[in-house]
């Protein structure tokens, strides 16, 4: 069984827990003698079935039952043991306010911590300890009127109460003394010139607002850089200087540009309030790095991005190889093999509308059969897409970038790419027609391959791919060696475990996407020497799905039986544990964040820091920066 | 005193009654996130609003409300049951995902048998809020106190 299945039949058997306690008092309080045996005994059995449960998901690890442990089950256990006692012997009259205090236990105990979230502090289970206490007093005095002794059980009641909601608003400890600061993140720029035999690649990107027409006719009001959505694509050969010059119109809102997945220069980083101050309109920045990772990625803007990005200031940013043949013409399509039909493919979805670059319906292609074709797959929404492909096998060549280690056949198995993720999917034409599908959707983007061809083979209007097996590229391809492993000393060990609570995010209490307990900017940053070795275990504990995204480094996914993956967004689905390491190898301070735009606005971001760097002044006001 | 107790009796059905307007403005909200085209984050924020903040935030004043007003105990329990069922709202979504092994792209079969509940478990909430709401008034004409001998 899933951990997320247990974590739902968990919360079931409470919910059936809260009832049968509730209902074996109101019984009682109504004088109906056998209701209440059997509903007491329906109570125990529940709260036994809710032990062995909790038992079950305690194996798969401490962070999904916490509270359950140290808070919800000791209580209910105890108050249900003191109900059942009373009324063996001492009838159901007497058990009535017993029993109200095991219901009203059980149900803070499933209630406090959907509330709060992970993890239980001392100050939260006084404060829901309270609230189980009131409602008791509050049950005993509607009972037992005026002669019940409630008045002065309330004040020690209150008392509890405010003790646990002053403990939860203490201020956390700040941790480790700040060291001095020898770098502030506006001295780690980009090198001004480019490698050996690169040469410098200038773009001007303006954003503004325009209204875009997608391929079908529809058009839709965007944001923009340079009038298109997505913006123009940024391609470069290994050791090119990019130089990019972004300049505002109209967003007034401000933007920047975050070059997802690449690991430049922490000041080229566009993280406003973090690396730079948002460029408001008529301002301008200049963003420089040097091409030295080959592969698909992508930038986006990172202010207010969570709007900016869904409404168009994105693009593909692509670097191929250094071509050996030197008299290949690097100007048109730098590096790009004259005879691999070479596609980026952004999936992003325009309000409502989901395109695969501008086409939202079918988009044809007519390729030689033989040639070689290569399909760059970028997710530019905030949550995963599926991705087949149908009639042909194919290798997937490169995830977030990174080249595989000698990948398989695919023929029959669906893609599954996290918010920000990227998959380069690589194969020959064949005879018959080729449809990419997103979502397994035949009525939505697709892009087709000979689609005249269609009726030769099996293809996408005769295959349903819904059923299709998701691929596990935990075990995709075959293992390579690695810098360093699951067995290797970690100099750090960080755990987020993400879950949803009521937390301040930018000073503002709302029910917010938290890591550790707390929101954007109260989670602790991970501090970190340069050099330093560090191991980051993730734990998602709520039911939604959190692509978790580094800036600056790309990491090793730990404990993987196929090729090594070295992945820049990495879905985290309910239930799961990641653990992933890197290298300090990048100096600075980097957002470290929720890929789902609208998570990391309601409080899922914190950052990397590197000991010895600070924040330049003038970067403008952090609670924008994400 | 007694004429503290009729004002908060008054206050009472006030608040039951925002309490089923609430109700009704959900059903309301439902249908307009249902029919919005494009669907995106935003068709049922008017939904998850009032879900969320407004309903429960008055099914718990209205409680408060019920107690000050010195309804008998089990018409206070009454009262509390919109608020429980509103938190059950919540729960059947979570609940219904996760048991049911959806995804954000698609939903299964079990998935929806469980999250239909969602309608029922609305109707039901009506059903007992419009209780809370005939028993509140009801209360109005009732003594305010036990009548001192005269």
């Amino acid at each position: 069984m899933s951990t997320l299945s247990l974590i739902a039949v968990d919360l079931l058997v409470a919910l059936v827990g809260v009832g049968t306690w509730l209902g074996a008092a109101i019984a009682a309080a109504s004088g109906r003698t056998r209701a209440t045996r059997f509903l007491a005994v329906s109570a125990v059995a529940v709260t036994l079935v809710r032990v062995a449960v909790v038992g079950v998901l305690a194996g798969r690890g401490w962070w999904f039952v916490q509270e359950k442990v140290v808070f919800a089950l000791p209580l209910v256990v105890l108050v249900g043991a003191v109900a059942v006692v009373v009324l063996g012997t001492r009838g159901v009259a007497a058990a009535v306010v017993p029993l109200y205090g095991a219901g009203f236990a059980a149900a803070v105990g499933v209630l406090s911590p959907l509330l709060t979230g992970y993890p239980m502090g001392v100050g939260q289970a006084l404060a829901s300890l309270a609230v189980a206490a009131g409602a008791t007093l509050l049950a005993w005095r509607f009972t037992a009127g005026p002669a019940a002794p409630t008045r002065r059980l309330l004040v020690p009641v209150i008392v509890l109460g405010l003790v646990g909601v002053g403990l939860e608003l203490l201020p956390a400890s700040s941790g480790a003394a700040d060291g001095p600061i020898r770098t502030v993140v506006s001295e780690l720029r980009g090198p001004a010139t480019p490698a050996p035999g690169g040469s410098v690649r200038r773009f001007e990107l303006a954003a503004r607002k325009a209204s875009i027409t997608l391929a079908s006719g529809t058009s839709v009001e965007a944001w923009t850089y340079n009038g298109s959505a997505p913006g123009p694509e940024i391609t470069a050969v290994e050791g090119d200087l990019i130089e990019v010059t972004l300049t505002n119109v109209d967003i007034e809102s401000g933007v920047t540009l975050h070059w997802h997945g690449y690991d430049v220069p922490n000041a080229e980083d566009g993280a406003p309030g973090v690396t730079q101050a948002a460029v408001l309109p008529g301002g301008r920045h200049v963003y420089r790095f040097l091409a030295d990772q080959v592969g698909t990625y992508w930038y986006h803007t990172h202010q207010v991005s969570s709007e900016g990005v869904r409404r168009g200031l994105f693009g593909a940013l692509v670097v191929r190889p250094r071509p050996t043949d030197a008299g290949a013409d690097a100007d048109a399509d730098p590096g790009a093999d004259a005879d691999t039909v070479d596609l980026t493919l952004p999936v992003h979805t325009f309000d409502g509308i989901v395109t695969l670059g501008t086409h939202d319906g079918v988009q044809e292609l007519t390729v030689a059969p033989g040639r070689p074709v290569r399909l760059r797959v970028i997710n530019t929404d905030s949550t995963p897409h599926r991705v087949s492909l149908v009639g042909t096998e194919f290798r997937v060549v490169a995830v977030d970038g990174y080249d595989l280690h000698e990948p398989g056949l695919v023929r029959g198995e669906a893609l599954r790419v996290p918010a920000g993720g990227r998959v380069d999917l690589s194969f020959p034409v064949p005879d018959g027609a080729v449809a990419l599908l997103v979502d397994d959707d035949p009525a939505r983007a697709t892009l087709w391959i000979n689609g005249d061809r269609a009726s030769t083979v099996d293809t996408a209007a005769s295959v349903d791919t819904t059923g299709w097996p998701e691929l596990n590229l935990l075990a995709y391809g075959t293992p390579a060696p690695t810098p360093f492993g699951p067995d290797s000393a970690f100099d750090r060990d960080f755990t987020l475990v993400l879950d949803r609570g009521l937390a301040l995010v930018d000073g503002v209490p709302m029910f917010a996407q938290t890591v550790n307990g707390a929101g954007y900017p109260n989670i602790p940053d991970q501090r970190v020497r340069e050099g330093d070795l560090v191991r980051v275990t993730v734990v998602n504990r709520s039911i939604e799905t959190h692509p978790w995204h580094l800036h600056g480094h790309r990491v090793l996914v730990l404990g993987t039986t196929g090729s090594p993956l070295w992945l820049d967004t990495f879905d985290v689905r309910p239930g799961e544990v990641w653990r992933v390491a890197f290298r300090a190898d990048n100096p600075g301070i980097w957002m470290n964040h929720c890929h789902n735009l609208d998570h990391a606005s309601q409080g899922m971001v914190l950052h990397l820091s590197y000991e010895g760097v600070g924040s330049p002044e003038g970067v403008g006001t952090p609670h924008h920066g994400h | 005193m007694a004429a503290m107790t009729s004002v908060m009796r008054r206050v009472y059905v006030g608040i039951v009654g925002l309490l089923l307007a609430s109700g009704v403005l959900q059903f309301y909200f439902a249908a307009v996130g249902a029919f919005a085209r494009p669907r995106t984050d935003d068709s049922f924020s008017l939904h998850l609003a009032n879900g969320r903040m407004v309903f429960p935030l008055l099914a718990v004043l209205a409680i408060g409300a019920a107690a000050l007003a010195k309804a008998p105990g089990r018409l206070i329990g009454l009262t509390s049951v919109p608020l429980g069922l509103a938190i059950l709202q919540s729960l059947i979504v979570a609940v219904g995902n996760a048991l049911g092994g959806a995804t954000e792209q698609r939903t299964t079969p079990l998935a929806l048998a469980i999250l239909g509940l969602h309608a029922i478990n609305g109707m039901i909430i009506m059903g007992a809020t419009s209780a809370v709401m005939a028993r509140a008034r009801a209360l109005l004409s009732a003594p305010t106190a036990p009548a001192p001998a005269r």
